[in-house]
């Protein structure tokens, strides 16, 4: 019989659905809180960059026009959070066996080290500017800073109000109290091309969320704190730190701005500058430090007491001759993966010893893990 | 050490590029020259990159695993590639931007003479940089050799001297195949162990290891030379750099119509733009057109001022082009991806056709760093005793295919077996999400995705099993206390996992 219908779709290859994806990314944005606030605060960005640029454009000055394209810099961070926190919620697949979690931690890693180099790049134009104080037109100055300063406050004003409402589901044994993916940094930067200074902070931080929203990964959230809680948290945190930075950046380049307007003191600049690059490098070591942890595969430092006296229990255990190469990292936050080795007796119950095990260490919250039975030979 | 040239090369070209810093600094200092101090802090940057890349290398050259990092640091090549990457392409943009405000603000280049001679020995000291490099990223084809002792004392640790990575504990990250018993130790396949090295080409008395090479050779990309690609590349964008200064200050001397000194000169090609300047073109202007037959000289050809950011364009391109793999290939790493040439699928039926393995869950594939993969499962069996052949033959399947360190975990069907084969029987905790992490046995094909009532039977089931082995096997008291504590968790645990698993069923 032929096929009577003519309607073949499920046999054409799959279109390539642009609007339809877009759509999807945007329906996944909305979806979680942190990742909706992050647009938002994108957005403002994004538009304060445009409309200093065609200022810029429009009165003809080098320096709101470069520092725009800073700000654009910026934003490409923030997207880049953005985009993170989005992928991090895509399903796994046949090439990323553990879904796309990681992605967080490597923006936060990658935004980290923007940062670091942004910090670097302002250290050395305010080393430039001290050797050879540039002629700054004070005019544009105070109100572009001050249109920063607000934009920055609208922007701890929305993560605060976020960040501090959750309580945490509270019995973890791991105690960042720090933002752990990026942003703790900011750089009012007195850049400018040399002619005008503003003092904007740049939306920098995101961290990047949603975690355990829609979750389909494997790496388990836990239901027994509020799903994304945990590092919803500790996300809503970095940024705002990152945000309290960049008004505290805005703060100073406003008052060097002053210095200078009335006392004439042109070294204030300069100085500003190098304070604010040596107070973000400061500020992002600690976001640093943990990703790179993380990325490097070493042990949770939430683990760190819990894994000997764990690893003691196991080889107590009946018929536990010897626990081998012991495994443990962090696949995300709070999802801890381990593997180990061991060696039991030949007359030992397996199937006993692995739930024992895996009940263990659940306990110390590893939820992941893999145990290799050996049996020793008589 | 064979793994030393890395390092001296490293060496040898961070000291060239910081004393040439230093030089590029006192010498803008005695011009007074602007660009020059910040050419000086490009080459800083570069100090900074090769550093990095320094540090990862000596890194990961600790390959003993520590409690710390019970992989060692091999990962610390991966990081250091995407640093350097991620350098690369801010550095890119901070180019552009200034470029871009070059174009809107062209300016001559004073004493372009100096300039020649620094851009020239900046091309120098590079050129000897992409030389030295340059031999690492064409290669591209780390070995790794047998070595690194894992623990039972075989036979082919002899060569593992060669390696840095020879400890007596074996807890390197490469597992050995070591299957089921110790002093039984068969040959374990092909070679057993491995060990990590930068080593490219050149040294060919280091790999006669007979190893099954094919994956090493392969893989082409290794972390060590991930790590020497970065540097390379960074290399690469200051060489261009270094050409361009050099080319435009060339062209700049010898096209560019200066202002003789001592006399008024009109600049047609600034006065239109930024507004500073403005003042002094009036005069200008309304000096030129004031006096009579004074006419004031006309600098050179205004296209000469833009070629400068006009070829930084250019070199941008260039070099986002040639980081872009780079980067792409050490974040993929990092987010834990599938190598590339592992097909999870295939091998996951490969792996259902050996014989007693019924079923496969939660397998999982990811790159230590160049060509080590680690792999772990669960596999479902049908009892203890037959699980050491299939624990061998699937060890022996994993080696096949280049995945060396694997921890496979068995689990052992319960009653119901027919229904619950696809079921994972321990592991999956109750708070994971549902659908992954059992369900991911559905996709092995397992005879059918167990209803409802399958599942809390089976899962039931094994509760009762915990439940009454626990008494037999205690003789101590203190053993006792500790099955029954855990054993409290137990329960109220897997039924959790009991009501998930039917909201599963139901929102299908």
């Amino acid at each position: 019989m032929l096929p009577l219908s003519i309607k073949d779709d499920e046999y054409k290859p799959a279109k390539f659905n642009l609007p339809g994806k877009i759509s999807g990314w945007f329906r996944s944005i909305l979806s979680d809180k942190t990742s909706r606030n992050l647009f938002f605060f994108l957005c403002l960005n994004l538009s304060f960059a445009f409309v200093e640029l065609s200022y810029g454009i429009w009165s003809n000055s080098l320096g709101l026009i470069s520092d725009s394209f800073h700000m654009f810099f910026d934003c490409t961070a923030l997207l880049a959070g953005l985009a993170a926190s989005v992928i991090s919620r895509w399903r796994s697949n046949d090439s990323f066996s553990y879904g796309y979690v990681r992605a967080e931690v490597l923006a936060g890693f990658v935004n980290g080290l923007f940062l670091i180099f942004t910090a670097f790049f302002i250290f050395s134009e305010g080393v430039e500017r001290a050797l050879e104080p540039p002629h700054v037109n004070h005019d544009r100055l105070l109100p572009v800073s001050i249109a920063g300063l607000l934009v920055n406050l609208v922007g701890i004003f929305v993560f605060q109000h976020g960040g501090h409402g959750h309580s945490h589901g509270g019995d973890d044994d791991h105690g960042h109290s720090h933002s752990m993916f990026n942003g703790s940094a900011s750089h009012g930067h007195s850049h400018g091309g040399h002619e005008t200074k503003h003092g904007h902070g740049d939306g920098h931080g995101h961290s990047h969320g949603g975690h355990g929203h829609s979750h389909d990964d494997p790496h388990c959230h836990d239901e027994l704190h509020t799903p994304g809680k945990g590092s919803s948290k500790q996300i809503l945190q970095g940024v705002f730190l990152h945000i309290v930075a960049d008004t505290l950046g805005s703060v100073g380049v406003i008052i060097s701005a002053l210095l200078m307007q009335k006392y004439d003191l042109m070294i204030a600049d300069p100085i500003c500058s190098i304070c604010i690059s040596i107070l973000i490098g400061v500020s992002v070591v600690p976001l640093l430090r943990e990703s790179i942890g993380i990325l490097m595969q070493q042990t949770p430092p939430a683990l760190d007491n819990a894994l000997p006296e764990c690893y003691q229990r196991v080889q107590q255990l009946q018929g536990v001759y010897n626990l081998q190469e012991p495994h443990f990292w962090t696949l995300c936050t709070d999802v801890y993966i381990g593997t180990l080795k061991l060696l039991i007796a030949p007359d030992a119950d397996s199937k006993w010893i692995l739930s024992q095990t895996h009940s263990i260490f659940t306990q110390a919250g590893v939820r992941q893990l893999y145990v290799q039975i050996e049996v020793a030979a008589m | 050490m064979a793994c030393e040239p890395n390092r001296v090369r490293l060496l040898c070209m961070l000291s060239l590029t910081f004393s040439f810093f230093i030089v590029e600094v006192v010498v803008s200092r005695i011009t007074a020259s602007l660009a020059m101090l910040s050419d000086s802090f490009h080459m800083l940057s570069d100090v900074i990159a090769l550093l990095v890349a320094l540090v990862a290398v000596w890194f990961a050259e600790k390959t003993q695993a520590t409690n710390k990092n019970t992989f060692g640091w091999i990962r610390a090549e991966v990081m250091g590639a995407l640093v350097n990457a991620v350098f690369l392409t801010a550095l890119c943009f901070t180019i552009i931007l200034e470029a871009i405000e070059r174009f809107t603000n062209p300016h001559e280049i004073e004493q372009p003479y100096v300039v020649i001679g620094v851009g020239a020995a900046g091309l120098l000291v590079n050129l000897l940089g992409l030389c030295l490099f340059h031999g690492h990223s064409g290669g591209g084809h780390g070995h790794s050799h047998g070595g690194g002792g894992p623990s039972h004392g075989n036979k082919k640790n002899k060569r593992g001297k060669l390696c840095k990575s020879e400890r007596p504990d074996g807890s390197s990250g490469e597992e050995t195949n070591n299957l089921v018993v110790r002093n039984n130790s068969p040959p374990n396949g092909v070679n057993t162990e491995r060990c990590r090295h930068e080593i490219v080409g050149n040294d060919s008395e280091m790999h006669m290891n007979g190893v099954s090479g094919y994956d090493e050779l392969d893989l082409g990309q290794e972390s060590g030379s991930l790590n020497m690609r970065g540097v390379f590349l960074h290399v690469l964008g200051d060489a261009l750099g270094s050409v361009i200064v050099v080319v435009n200050a060339v062209i700049f001397t010898f096209v560019w119509q200066p202002c003789p000194p001592g006399e008024q000169c009109f600049n047609p090609c600034i006065d239109s733009h930024a507004t500073d300047h403005q003042h002094i073109n009036h005069t200008l202007l309304d000096m030129s057109e004031g006096g009579s037959g004074f006419r004031p000289n006309v600098m050179g050809p205004c296209w000469v001022l833009y070629l400068d950011p006009t070829l930084c364009i250019i070199m941008v391109c260039i070099l986002l082009y040639t980081t872009y793999p780079l980067l792409k290939e050490s974040a993929l790493i990092l987010l834990q991806t599938v190598p590339k040439q592992i097909d999870m699928h295939r091998l996951n039926e490969r792996l259902l056709t050996l014989d007693g393995v019924l079923a496969i869950h939660e397998l999982h594939i990811w790159q230590l760093a160049g060509s080590r993969i680690i792999a772990t499962a669960h596999i479902k069996c049908h009892d203890p005793t037959s699980y050491m052949d299939v624990a061998k033959r699937i060890k022996d399947f994993f080696h096949n295919e280049g995945i060396h360190a694997t921890t496979i975990q068995p689990e052992f069907v319960t009653v119901n077996s027919a229904s619950s084969a696809s079921l994972c029987e321990l592991s999956c905790r109750t708070q994971c999400a549902p659908k992954l992490c059992c369900g991911a046995g559905e996709k092995t094909g397992g005879p059918g995705s167990a209803g409802p009532e399958g599942a809390e039977k089976a899962l039931a089931a094994s509760v009762m099993e915990v439940i009454s082995e626990t008494p037999e096997g205690e003789p101590d008291a203190g053993g006792a206390e500790e099955a029954a504590a855990s054993l409290v968790q137990v329960v109220p645990r897997l039924e959790p996992e009991v009501i998930v698993t039917r909201e599963v069923e139901s929102s299908l």
